[in-house]
């Protein structure tokens, strides 16, 4: 027994003076302070050093967390009890939110950075007016592929993905939208189609790529490519660079058709308890040496046009991550379908993955 | 016969080469000075410095632990408790529903468990954060430290309460120094399972973190979409170099108390 009570006095003990040094790296921190601002973002997506220069700059004082998926950061907003100021959801996201009235407009006075955005990037369907939001960091979906895996295969266009000669090579993103959407595309439709002879075209379409298809799977391609384990994959743009990075041999398309364009966009939501430092926060985000710093860090493209003066040539150059205005007048915004269309591509993409075997 | 014995040996030998080699393989590349897992270039300590350079991750590391040890502390407390009451309750099918309840618990899925404490948490007005994490912890654990100490109690001869009584212990008497000895293994046992089951708890601590208050599983499911960077490595590294402490700890306390049960009058 008394070993127990020792224990326990112990591991009081122990914790007591963990909390304590916690506190004091903490020091200030406990939000509903007026003084600081919660972000909520995706994890490893800003450059930690800008967040020690708006703490410098402004005077707020930064508390940072982080979300792993659209739903999941939706969910805790929704539900509140906790302040968030700040969020990144991605477009589709924010047609949700702006329904479920979770969103509070963006007062412009307040963020006159805003002039250094790309018009490219503003008043796009999802928020015309950006009436509630404004883009962090962008990108396409597209093809990955490893040139020393292949036989002098090209991708300019969707339909290369059907060429005989790959069979078992392709990678598919398990996602209903960009696999469908993929078919979409291929058949020069539109992403947002709610037009179900269109839908079951594409699905048909897709049916055919069934020999050429290794697998459907999320995040791990990236680890696969990487190790020139798989050669060709269907992904999104930043998880392409992440390959790149790693390695070499890899290169990123989009096709000539078209493909998606997706964002992420800062938004202040119901929940923000510091709506003054939030707009400080927007505004800073949006100040080109600012952004051309974080862009950097991250390794997404930014819509901020100013920003492109302060980044390497070599980076604002490349087509892949920043491509000219032929193939940006290609590409398409998601439009959030509703949940009776949501389920009819859901249904066909579960289709296409059981008729795989 | 010595080619039988050989059998499982090999067999246990290749069981725990699975279970350890990517726990191995992510530490040996936390040494890696290149960037990724692909090639190792040369050694380095550089993404062990950054741990401890990176403030948040510290802050968030020590989270993880407070509410780890806080956590394991106060459910094994209220476990035991539980434990005692489920033994000694006379109703046999209240003994029974009881005991069903804890089960219930532990099979139910956390996100579940996640989401109802969110609910819970809002609605009567505590705020998201410490407290929140360390409630929640508290009951996903408590039915795991009944089930671990519940056999200890099967196990115990209630003749030996009835010796003790016999000679005169008073009820207190009984527990702690009859009852509380003899399933002290049990203790520590659901002690260190609920120390683990929060340190790597996601789901339900997903829910209910907030207001600037994280814990690693959380930060590391969110890293995970921008490709998870060594310095993650060596973090596991470390904290799997505290959890073989914490073990060879375990069985240090245990085999004490084991030559303590033996002479249990003192």
């Amino acid at each position: 027994m008394k070993e127990i009570v020792r224990g326990a006095i112990i591991i009081l003990f122990i914790s007591g003076i963990l909390l304590s040094i916690n506190m004091k790296l903490n020091e200030g921190g406990g939000s509903g302070n007026k003084n600081t601002i919660t972000v909520y973002n995706w994890g490893e997506y800003i450059d930690p050093d800008l967040l020690m220069q708006f703490e410098e700059e402004t005077g707020f004082k930064v508390i940072y967390e982080t979300f792993d998926s659209n739903e999941g950061m939706m969910g805790k907003i929704e539900q509140g009890g906790t302040s968030y100021d700040i969020s990144m959801p991605s477009e589709y996201m924010i047609e949700m939110m702006k329904e479920k009235d979770l969103l509070i407009p963006l007062d412009y006075s307040k963020i006159p950075n805003v002039k250094h955005i790309d018009p490219y990037f503003l008043n796009l369907p999802f928020d015309s007016g950006n009436e509630y939001s404004l883009p962090y960091f962008w990108g396409t979906v597209g093809i990955a592929f490893n040139p020393t895996l292949l036989e002098g295969q090209t991708f300019e266009s969707w339909d290369n993905l059907w060429d005989p000669s790959l069979k078992q090579q392709v990678i598919l993103v398990d996602s209903a939208r960009e696999t469908i959407g993929m078919g979409l595309n291929s058949l020069h439709y539109s992403l947002n189609s709610t037009n179900l002879d269109e839908l079951r075209e594409a699905t048909d379409k897709l049916n055919k790529l069934k020999p050429n298809v290794k697998a459907i799977i999320g995040d791990e391609v990236t680890q696969l490519m990487v190790n020139g384990e798989a050669s060709i994959a269907l992904t999104w743009s930043g998880q392409a660079a992440d390959m790149m990075y790693e390695n070499e041999d890899i290169d990123y398309i989009v096709p000539e058709e078209g493909s998606n364009l997706w964002f992420d966009n800062m938004v202040i939501p119901r929940t923000a308890s510091n709506i003054e430092g939030a707009h400080a926060f927007i505004n800073f985000m949006l100040d080109p040496e600012v952004a051309a710093q974080n862009a950097d860090y991250v390794g997404y493209s930014t819509p901020n046009l100013s920003a492109l003066d302060f980044m390497d040539a070599e980076v604002i150059e490349d087509e892949r991550f920043y491509p000219d205005e032929e193939t940006r007048n290609h590409l398409e915004v998601y439009r959030n379908l509703g949940l009776e269309m949501l389920g009819h591509y859901n249904e066909l993409f579960l289709e296409f993955k059981m008729n795989r075997k | 016969m010595v080619k039988l014995n050989k059998l499982p040996k090999i067999y246990l030998a290749i069981v725990f080469l699975i279970l350890y080699a990517p726990i191995f393989y992510l530490i040996y590349y936390s040494f890696n000075s290149g960037g990724g897992m692909s090639n190792f270039e040369s050694f380095t300590l550089e993404h062990y410095a950054a741990v401890f350079e990176d403030k948040r991750l510290i802050i968030i590391l020590i989270n993880t632990v407070v509410v780890a040890l806080l956590s394991a502390l106060i459910s094994t407390a209220i476990g035991v408790l539980g434990a005692l009451a489920i033994m000694f309750t006379r109703n046999k099918s209240m003994r029974k529903a009881v005991l069903s309840l804890n089960n219930i618990l532990i099979v139910s899925p956390d996100v579940i468990i996640g989401a109802s404490f969110l609910i819970l948490f809002t609605m009567i007005g505590i705020k998201l954060g410490f407290i929140s994490v360390l409630i929640s912890h508290i009951a996903f654990s408590i039915p795991i430290v009944v089930i671990m100490v519940l056999p200890k109690l099967q196990e115990m001869s209630p003749s030996l309460i009835d010796a003790a009584v016999d000679l005169g212990a008073s009820k207190r008497d009984v527990l702690t120094r009859v009852i509380i000895p003899f399933i002290k293994p049990g203790i520590f046992a659901g002690f260190f399972l609920a120390l683990t089951y929060s340190l790597d708890d996601f789901a339900v601590t997903f829910f209910v973190t907030g207001n600037g208050f994280s814990t690693l599983s959380v930060e590391i499911y969110s890293m995970a979409r921008a490709g998870i960077t060594l310095t993650i490595n060596a973090l596991s590294g470390l904290i799997f170099i505290i959890t073989v402490a914490l073990v060879i700890g375990y069985y240090a306390i245990s085999r004490k108390t084991k030559s303590v049960l033996v002479g249990v009058r003192k």
